[in-house]
């Protein structure tokens, strides 16, 4: 029962209740990390493990954490986790390090950890809040990794640092800069709640 | 009134309990970690400095330290911020690499700059730090940008991208990114004066 439950909801987390296109959380790293293919990826990795550390720590913790200071808590072990990230990445992946630099250490700012603490962690066995951490760190990385593509090709003409589009293309040089990220991101909202949402919830309604 | 203060110690003590573990990992870890990243930063301008000086860069990092101590001389050996580069002739260098700090968009750019041993002409430059934005100050340190210096005089003016112009004392900047190209200029064109200030 359990394991259809948490089915759901890892499903949940990466549609009908995505943190960046239905939650609208997590936007300040989706404008900012967005405009290189690379660097994103690397984010996604890092988000993916601190929401599930963070949210499996919290869950494990829940009966000791006394409510009036769980905020203080959360926030301890989130950013414990997030300095744990930067400094692997500055010991064995120097160059990725360099690239991102203050960004890593502004996953700790991003709403979707805290969210999923507040919303599941604290009030679900470890197993569940897992699985949510997993599943929203997943839903949030391949929607940054779309944009990123688009970003990236749009802006540098090519992908990965590989060029793909010919000499003639003309790099929109808006594209990687921060109103680009807010353009692709609202085109994305805009479509997947217009065209690909819109049916389900209108059948919900009918 | 007890019941509070019992709270409040509990809270306390919890915070106190889980900072102090948590600190201590990360304590741990960062100590663990402390001599890769020293590494890694000696190696990242041992790299840089010989790839200004012309010579390939081999993959094993053991074999860049190598050729650092067997040919490299920093002056001041302290606090280098230039180091003389010698070939097989021990006793003229064959390049100066000069270590310069710039102030870019977002806080300082540092990097390494050649010139020839005449100090008449530009080597390639290297940029070894810096925190400009991904995509657009970043790329001074695309190969394009770093290798126009190479075999020009300054003093520099920006010319557009892409004019990839062969004039002694031009370089391309970078499209929406003047104030990182400006300072890169400015840094390039205060070492060239320092140079013709102290050269007797």
């Amino acid at each position: 029962m359990t394991a259809i439950r948490d089915w759901k909801l890892f499903k949940e987390n990466l549609g009908t209740q995505n943190p960046v296109f239905v939650q609208v959380l997590g936007i300040c790293s989706t404008l900012a990390v967005t405009n290189v293919l690379k660097n994103t990826l690397v984010m996604c990795l890092g988000l993916i493990f601190v929401t599930s550390l963070s949210n499996l720590s919290l869950s494990l913790l829940r009966a000791w954490i006394p409510s009036r200071i769980r905020m203080m808590a959360e926030v301890l072990i989130i950013a414990s986790l997030v300095i744990i990230v930067d400094i692997c990445l500055k010991a064995y992946y120097p160059e990725i390090s360099r690239q991102l630099g203050p960004y890593v250490g502004l996953i700790i700012t991003n709403c979707i950890i805290m969210g999923r603490a507040e919303a599941v962690a604290l009030t679900s066995p470890p197993r569940t809040a897992l699985i949510d951490g997993i599943s929203s760190g997943i839903g949030y990385s391949y929607v940054l990794l779309l944009i990123a593509c688009c970003r990236e090709l749009l802006g540098t003409g090519g992908i990965w640092g590989a060029r793909l589009l010919g000499q003639s293309w003309t790099n929109w040089s808006i594209m990687v800069m921060a109103p680009g990220g807010f353009f692709v991101l609202a085109v994305f909202i805009w479509i997947v709640k217009g065209w690909i949402m819109r049916p389900a919830t209108e059948k919900a309604e009918a | 009134m007890n019941a509070r203060v019992k709270d409040g110690a509990r809270a306390a003590g919890f915070m106190a309990a889980l900072s102090i573990t948590l600190i201590t990992c990360i304590a741990a870890l960062s100590l663990a970690t402390a001599g890769r990243v020293k590494r890694n930063a000696a190696l990242f301008l041992q790299k840089a400095v010989m790839e200004v000086a012309g010579e390939t860069v081999p993959d094993n990092p053991d074999a860049v330290a190598e050729w650092f101590s067997a040919s490299v001389k920093p002056d001041p050996p302290e606090s280098p911020n230039m180091y003389r580069v010698y070939g097989d002739d021990k006793s003229i260098p064959r390049a100066l690499v000069y270590k310069r700090d710039a102030q870019g968009l977002w806080g300082s750019i540092t990097a390494v700059v050649g010139f020839d041993p005449m100090r008449q002409t530009f080597l390639e430059t290297r940029f070894i730090e810096h925190n400009e934005t991904p995509g657009l100050g970043a790329r001074i340190s695309e190969e394009w940008f770093t290798r126009q210096t190479a075999g020009k005089t300054g003093p520099f003016k920006l010319v557009p991208e892409g004019t990839g112009s062969p004039a002694p004392t031009e370089i391309d900047a970078v499209t929406g990114a003047t104030v990182t190209s400006s300072a890169v200029r400015d840094m390039l064109n205060k070492l060239l004066q320092e140079i013709k200030e102290t050269q007797p």
